[in-house]
């Protein structure tokens, strides 16, 4: 049911305040806009604070929600769904601050949120946006992953692909979902943070991809997820992403499915001959993996 | 043009469902209140049945939890005086359910945790278990002495009773069902719910248990049928003063009781405050724990006209334990004499034939014991194989052990032989073809299935339980523990297709219970007096 529709942004930064910036314009240009945007600022330390704020005083829609510290882009995304659940949203439009929603991106997606129920009876647990490129190619980092059966209901006017996992770049994510499942792991700080939580909302029914709505992604370049482009200063990001996805796993699948991830990470490294030295601390952030348990924290 | 998504207007299905069910509730309240001043408070609910409803008689504040993420708003119906009573209303409008929500009534069936693994060892242990605490239960139950009539005194005819008051509405009924979903003692009330209509009266239905209500739609599409969603919108404890609020108002004459505990609840009120109402309950199945429906109709029997029953063995039960008189119990037996009541069933099974199909029909509850009509057809098909008879069978019904039935039919190699049909099967069609029946419940009445399978030439077998001893001879009835259960049902089918004179034998007994039976009045034929009788109109004669 859409009768109510109270929508909060939820933009997570960290010491990039001019893209932020292109993101709050985006806001602005909205055909629907978000009834609160809530900026999460990671404690950046360059003049975010003082643009937003600078900002909030003209939109009273921005709230400048800022952190005592950088928790990562999870701690985030947690901090700032619990602040938009707390104040009453009914959907929860999460986005980087990098990505720029095309002027209709937000209400495509209530709509084909609210149009999928009320044409199949089934709720979606989310909705996200095609995630373009700054060339207008697909972003390699956001594609959703679809369900076996992920053309059930596409249709040439609304081609809604079943999918049951999306990046936090343009998701729309309803009210109910958030009360049956929770917020996202803080502790996993990055990466595989929005993977995990969409899988998990996706028990209660897959989510949708919305190709109509498209956000522009401003990545530095358009590359995908993959252990055989691990260098050292990427290094980190990517012992997140192996600890959090063998927790997940172990977690929901068990060893034999730790064993396969594990598999594929060496199968990637080894084909891209990653360095012996940087393969070894990501098996290790896999073992840590075995025995990180996060707990999931309930609304 | 921009606008902020608070602000977007909600879409028009959205607004018809929400508009409708506010009109329902508003119209529940607006006749138990008819004079208050109401103060409605509406909220967008997570459940799919039920409102959640919270009633307060006299002046409420609201709380900052009254006006949540959920609210929806505010609706104020003036009491007819400035000086009127308030009575503040909250309730959550049930959302829609989704088809999952639609197809399954309840959670899948699963072994208790502790016993997982004997029933992944051997399914009819576990059912032997289970069995065993049944009866354990029944022999406390029997043994507990709350099997009385409360009494009920008329008072001194020194003070005169209230007496009807002039309507000018035509008579009503008012049918108190437990839900609106498959079921015998439902299939009733429907039954009820036409007999009422042709007999000339308005009919209301209430439904007592919160659910989807998926067969509301089989009511009789008519403007003199009303379904009121009391289940969704009312909290039992004010059940007695709506349904007084209601008859005067409705005029309605008659109330009768299909398994409905808040009506029960709402008879010393209609005793007291409206006793020209005339009170009748059917009751189907006396269960092993309490003794269920039956026992709660005996108790309040005092306050019951007519108790309707569909078996002798009920008939029996209230005479003899709860010592009422024979004339108040009315025996209407679930049978329709359009449906071939009256005539002579010709039973199909031959001797030593080469084929044999078996059908199971029913929910897939424990009550009807679906593990042990798995494994029975499991035995057959050994025995089958063993005399060279093809085998197949076929199991119509939906419910919590759907996936712990395929699960089996595929560990025990049944696939191919045991087709599944869902419960909205044409069931005379299935029966034509079927030459045996299986109805290995834990409990009955008297089932209506075999009924209808005798109608169709089928023989059906059953557990020697409840009264279905009334419908089908000695032989055909098996023990009810599982193990023996499955074992002599083997035995019946393997001496009927051996033995010529004892399938003969149980062809002419089935026809001779079935005489016997068709001799006694139906259900329709019971009660349509009473209901031409609360109309003012003359039953018709065929």
């Amino acid at each position: 049911m859409s009768a109510l529709n109270q929508t909060a942004a939820v933009i997570v930064t960290f010491n990039r305040s001019a893209k932020l910036m292109k993101v709050l314009d985006a806001l602005a240009q909205q055909t629907m806009r978000p009834d609160v945007i809530l900026v999460v600022d990671n404690a950046s330390t360059d003049d975010t604070a003082t643009l937003v704020e600078a900002r909030a005083r003209q939109d009273g829609t921005i709230r400048h929600l800022r952190l005592p510290k950088n928790v990562g882009g999870a701690g985030g995304f947690h901090a700032g769904m619990k602040a938009a659940y707390q104040m009453g949203a009914h959907y929860l439009w999460v986005s980087d601050d990098d990505a720029y929603p095309q002027p209709d991106a937000i209400e495509k997606l209530h709509d084909a949120l609210v149009g999928f129920e009320s044409s199949t009876g089934w709720r979606p647990s989310f909705a996200c946006s095609r995630v373009e490129w700054i060339d207008g190619s697909l972003c390699e980092m956001n594609c959703p992953r679809p369900v076996w059966d992920w053309a059930r209901f596409v249709r040439p006017q609304t081609a809604w692909a079943l999918v049951d996992s999306c990046s936090f770049v343009s998701a729309m994510i309803p009210r109910w979902a958030v009360r049956e499942h929770g917020l996202p792991i803080a502790d996993y700080f990055i990466w595989f943070d929005d993977a995990e939580y969409t899988r998990r909302i996706a028990r209660s029914y897959p989510g949708i991809f919305v190709p109509e709505s498209v956000v522009i992604h401003d990545t530095p370049d358009n590359r995908g997820v993959n252990f055989g482009l691990i260098d050292e200063k990427s290094l980190w990001k990517f012992k997140y992403g192996a600890r959090n996805e063998t927790s997940f796993r172990r977690r929901e699948a068990g060893l034999i499915s730790v064993l396969a991830y594990t598999y594929g990470v060496r199968q990637q490294m080894k084909s891209a001959e990653v360095p012996s030295s940087l393969r070894r601390q990501i098996y290790g952030a896999i073992m840590k993996g075995l025995k990180f348990r996060p707990v999931i924290e309930r609304v | 043009m921009s606008f902020l998504a608070s602000t977007k207007p909600v879409d028009s299905a959205t607004a018809a469902y929400l508009t409708d069910q506010i009109d329902q509730a508003r119209a529940i309240y607006e006749t138990l209140f008819p004079t208050q001043h109401l103060r409605f408070t509406f909220s967008a609910g997570h459940d799919p049945v039920w409102s959640h409803p919270a009633v307060y008689e006299g002046p409420h504040v609201p709380r900052p939890s009254d006006l949540g993420p959920d609210y929806l708003g505010s609706v104020e119906r003036p009491g007819t005086s400035p000086s009127a009573p308030e009575v503040t209303v909250q309730l959550s409008i049930p959302r829609q359910p989704n088809p999952a929500e639609l197809k399954h009534t309840e959670a899948p069936w699963h072994p208790m945790r502790k016993l997982s693994r004997l029933f992944r060892a051997s399914p009819l242990i576990y059912e032997h278990v289970r069995y065993r605490a049944e009866m354990m239960r029944k022999r406390q139950a029997d043994q507990r002495d709350d099997k009385n009539a409360m009494p009920l005194n008329p008072g001194s005819p020194l003070i005169s009773s209230a007496s009807a008051p002039d309507s000018d509405r035509r008579p009503a009924i008012l049918v108190g069902m437990h839900w609106l979903e498959v079921g015998g003692a439902e299939k009733l009330g429907f039954d009820t719910v036409r007999w009422a209509l042709q007999a000339g009266l308005r009919v209301f239905v209430v439904a007592s248990v919160p659910s989807l209500q998926r067969l509301a739609d089989r009511l009789p599409d008519h403007p003199d049928v009303t379904f009121i969603r009391l289940d969704r919108y009312l909290p039992h404890h004010l059940w007695p003063r709506y349904v007084e609020k209601l008859a005067l108002a409705e005029n309605i004459r008659l109330v009768h009781i299909h398994h409905c505990v808040p009506l029960y609840e709402s008879l010393p009120l209609l005793r007291v405050r409206l006793p020209w109402i005339g009170t009748i309950d059917s009751t189907h199945i006396i269960e092993y724990a309490n003794g269920g429906y039956p026992r709660t109709s005996g108790v309040w029997s005092s306050y019951l006209d007519v108790q309707h029953v569909i078996s002798q063995e009920l008939v029996n039960y209230f005479c003899g334990t709860f010592r009422i008189s024979a004339d108040k119990v009315l025996l209407g037996r679930m049978l329709d004499r359009d449906t071939g009541a009256d005539a002579t069933p010709d039973l199909r099974l031959k001797l030593g034939q080469k084929t044999l199909h078996v059908t199971f029909i029913g929910r897939l509850h424990y009550q009807k014991r679906p593990v042990v009509v798995v494994e029975t057809l499991r035995a057959l098909q050994a025995w089958a194989t063993k005399n060279d008879v093809a085998f197949s069978a076929t199991m119509v019904g939906d419910g919590a052990f759907e996936a712990a039935v395929t699960r089996l039919l595929r560990r025990y190699g049944l696939g191919s032989a045991v087709t599944r049909l869902p419960g909205n099967t044409d069931v005379p069609a299935l029966l034509q073809r079927s030459d045996l029946l299986l109805l290995p419940s834990n409990n009955e009445g008297l089932a209506l299935v075999c009924y209808e399978a005798i109608t169709h030439g089928c023989i059906p077998i059953s557990t020697r339980v409840g009264a279905q001893s009334e419908l089908l001879p000695d032989d055909l009835l098996v023990p009810l523990a599982p193990h023996a259960s499955v074992k002599a049902t083997v035995a019946v089918v393997d001496r009927m297709w051996r033995d010529g004179g004892f399938l003969e034998r149980q062809k002419t007994l089935l026809a001779r219970a079935w005489a016997r039976l068709a001799a006694d009045p139906t259900a329709e034929e019971a009660l349509m007096p009473i209901y031409c009788k609360a109309a003012g109109t003359t039953p018709k004669k065929d």
